[in-house]
């Protein structure tokens, strides 16, 4: 219920939202694209948290966690991905730009952590498989830092950070239209509360999982 | 745990040194035109990529319907003789990036990027519709 309503709010806010006077329209993906790579950051580093917990306290309520959180930074990493594909259409005028630091670094981000989600059924033993996958969840957090300053470090079509930016935590102000910010950050509030009724979902299922293996007797016949 | 921790750190470096080399090969993405200047033979050249900002009141079609215009970094204006598709948001004093070469200093391209930057200006306190759209 609560992933329904903020989806459709989230919608009709991309849908009625103000936009910039140059980018026109498209401009509005701005409201897509960013929360939902923040919020992939903020899955990707609860991973590295709990897959970090699971290692040391062997419970597997962090491995739960951990793997839930990769779900949901994989699902925002995509959406971030063809919302700014689009983006990229409509003001630099093509789908892809191939040989630009920031659009690989991202699509190396989704392939790592698909790689660890592709890890987690390579074996049935669960004790394992948490144990090998926690790694991956744990070396791939280098990439969120690498990916982040890329704009920076690298000569990019990509824009540089509006909001992220040493500039703006120094100054305190954006360059952008207050409209367009508290448009966005109220995106950004109905993201993250997506990224946790999504994270409950996934919960449930890994939970069961590790129920079912570390109590055969009470699994389903089927 | 010691192991662990052997592996975690040669898994952080195999990523690390990936990503790097991965986007230090493109390092020079495109050149800024004070850059092109110094670094290349602007009589004759290779393909390459060149970035600037368009000059106000610079473009102009040629008799064969290519797109005459100048793009500037601040010191240096090159001359562009464009010839492709041109993205909508192309104009005045917008970020571009140029793949093509140089011949006689003359840039001639056929393929444009428009770079976008940070700011985002709405119409402020005005209502929104698609009537205004088209500023």
């Amino acid at each position: 219920m609560i992933f329904y309503g903020s989806t459709i709010l989230w919608t009709l806010i991309v849908l009625f939202g103000p936009y910039d006077v140059t980018q026109g329209m498209s401009s509005k993906l701005l409201y897509v694209h960013v929360p939902t790579v923040w919020i992939a950051y903020l899955g990707y580093s609860l991973t590295f948290v709990y897959s970090l917990l699971y290692l040391l306290k062997r419970d597997h309520k962090y491995d739960s966690l951990a793997l839930s959180n990769a779900k949901s930074g994989v699902v925002f990493t995509i959406v971030t991905l063809v919302s700014g594909s689009a983006w990229g259409k409509a003001t630099w005028g093509t789908w892809w730009v191939w040989g630009d630091a920031r659009l690989n670094l991202t699509a190396i981000l989704l392939l790592v952590y698909m790689g660890y989600l592709v890890s987690r059924s390579f074996s049935y033993d669960l004790d394992k498989t948490a144990k090998n996958s926690s790694f991956i969840g744990i070396f791939g957090i280098i990439q969120l830092p690498i990916l982040h300053f890329s704009v920076i470090w690298w000569r990019s079509v990509h824009q540089q950070a509006s909001i992220l930016s040493q500039e703006t935590i120094s100054t305190g102000s954006a360059p952008m239209s207050s409209d367009i910010l508290t448009t966005l950050l109220i995106s950004l509030v109905l993201v993250t509360i997506v990224h946790f009724s999504l994270l409950k979902k996934f919960n449930s299922t890994s939970e069961k999982l590790w129920n079912d293996y570390l109590n055969p007797k009470n699994r389903v016949k089927i | 745990m010691n192991k662990n921790f052997i592996f975690i750190f040669l898994g952080i470096s195999l990523i690390t040194f990936a990503s790097v080399r991965i986007a230090s090969n493109n390092t020079i993405f495109y050149y800024t035109t004070s850059e092109a200047i110094e670094n290349v033979d602007i009589s004759k050249s290779e393909r390459l990529k060149l970035g600037g900002f368009v000059v106000s009141e610079s473009i102009s079609k040629t008799r064969n319907a290519q797109t005459n215009f100048t793009i500037t970094d601040g010191n240096f204006d090159i001359v562009i003789i464009f010839d492709g598709y041109i993205p909508d948001l192309f104009q005045e004093e917008m970020g571009v990036i140029l793949d093509g070469y140089f011949e006689n200093e003359i840039f001639y391209s056929d393929d444009m990027l428009v770079k976008h930057d940070n700011e985002y200006i709405s119409e402020d306190g005005e209502a929104y519709d698609v009537e205004n759209y088209t500023k």
